[in-house]
């Protein structure tokens, strides 16, 4: 559905830059969702992406000529100013990395098993899942951005290429090495357990 | 990366082929002859099946990781806090301009009121500085004053050259010091009201065009030191 031209994101970034109240919030609704979700996913923690964010939409209050409508879309700015964050976060924290159930992370394991299972497949689905969490979360910060915006928010190619200021065919060989990456991780972490239950 | 295209026109897939197009199937699967050919492979080679096998497995547990956080958004207290930050902001900023505002218009008015002062104060001195005020001289009729013959060194009035002992009555021009009487000549001459504007008085300008009659007081340099308009002193 087209949207009005006065509900066009540079439109509502100028009234809000003139202190429309009204202008601000719906430019908040409208991108907090993807941009929280994304710094959730690339640092693992609700709180690290809550702090993400805040200071994001702190930046276009504050600076709100820093983004310039001749270089391409609003979503694709506050994308960039994300990951700019996310990455200061990245470097400032240490990898904190807990294969167990997360209580404080924003994932809810819950919302996976949705048919019967038995205690203990639905253990093992569980542990898995914990892996390939953790796996993501050491991946490299670029193979990392390419999984999560197409695998797990699900945007196109172009979509995450705007997202990361970058070719289309930068995403697609991003993907396979990160996928690639992934598979190795995966195999190791699955290694580690049967080794020891054969060493028994 | 290959392009799926040229993927798709070669048949049999190879491997390496299988491994770039293994993905790209699960993403578009709308390309029929592609995902064709890569099942054909993988029916052939059972470790590209077993690559496929873990790829589709990944992909499912990609997947159900995205859907663990489909529906999250950020707590209502960030929207709170960037919120009361905007209205901060813009109250701050409010505040500042007219802050700016007001501190610029007084400025403005300190500068007219200053202005207004010292162009009072330097008339009030101008008119001081005539004796019978500046109204009365410049109302000296030029008809009534003494004709002017030019002469190889400047103006001279010849039947009115005076030698006045009196120096009181003359004003001293800017920056001139007073002289002994004993050596200056008082010369009157005739000239437009807006020469003395170049002797660093203060002129009507409506008036300026005006000849009138000024004593000058002349030193023994042949400088002029200071003026009178002599019908104001006699």
């Amino acid at each position: 559905m087209p949207i009005d031209r006065d509900e066009r994101d540079d439109v509502l970034l100028s009234r809000s830059a003139k202190g429309d109240q009204g202008a601000f919030e719906l430019l908040y609704r409208r991108h907090e969702g993807p941009l929280y979700r994304f710094a959730l996913r690339m640092t693992g923690h609700r709180w690290a992406a809550e702090e993400v964010v805040q200071e994001v939409f702190m930046t276009v209050i504050r600076e709100p000529k820093k983004f310039d409508p001749t270089r391409g879309t609003l979503g694709g700015f506050l994308y960039g100013v994300t990951r700019n964050r996310v990455m200061k976060h990245l470097e400032r924290t240490s990898r904190d990395l807990p294969l167990g159930e997360r209580t404080d992370d924003g994932f809810s394991p819950e919302t996976l098993t949705s048919k019967e299972m038995t205690p203990v497949e639905w253990a093992e689905l569980h542990e898995r899942r914990a892996q390939v969490r953790a796996a993501v979360l050491e991946l490299p910060v670029e193979f990392r951005e390419a999984i999560v915006l197409c695998e797990l928010e699900e945007m196109s190619y172009e979509e995450a290429a705007n997202a990361l200021s970058c070719p289309v065919g930068t995403i697609r060989s991003r993907l396979h090495r990160g996928r690639a990456l992934l598979l190795a991780k995966l195999e190791m972490l699955r290694e580690v357990p049967r080794k020891a239950n054969a060493g028994r | 990366m290959q392009d799926d295209k040229e993927i798709t026109g070669r048949v049999p897939m190879t491997c390496e082929e299988f491994v770039l197009a293994c993905p790209e199937v699960r993403s578009a699967p709308a390309d029929g002859a592609l995902r064709q050919a890569v099942l054909e492979h993988a029916r052939q080679c059972p470790p590209c099946a077993a690559l496929q096998a873990s790829l589709q497995t990944l992909q499912d547990d990609l997947r159900y990781l995205g859907l663990e956080t489909r529906q999250a958004e950020a707590p209502a207290r960030v929207q709170m806090r960037v919120m009361q930050e905007f209205r901060n902001r813009h109250r701050t900023e409010k505040r500042r301009r007219f802050v700016w505002i007001g501190a610029w218009g007084l400025a403005a008015a300190a500068t007219v009121v200053a202005t207004v002062s010292w162009t009072t104060w330097r008339h009030e001195k101008g008119l001081s500085a005539w004796p019978g005020g500046l109204a009365q001289a410049v109302a000296m009729s030029p008809a009534n004053a003494p004709t002017v013959k030019s002469a190889a060194n400047g103006l001279v009035i010849e039947d009115t050259l005076v030698a006045s002992s009196a120096s009181g009555d003359f004003t001293l021009l800017p920056g001139s010091t007073p002289l002994p009487m004993e050596d200056a000549t008082v010369i009157r001459v005739q000239m437009q009201r807006g020469a003395l504007g170049a002797l660093g008085f203060t002129v009507n300008e409506e008036r300026a065009s005006d000849v009138i009659q000024v004593d000058l007081l002349v030193g023994d340099d042949g400088l002029p030191q200071a003026v009178r308009l002599p019908g104001t002193s006699q």
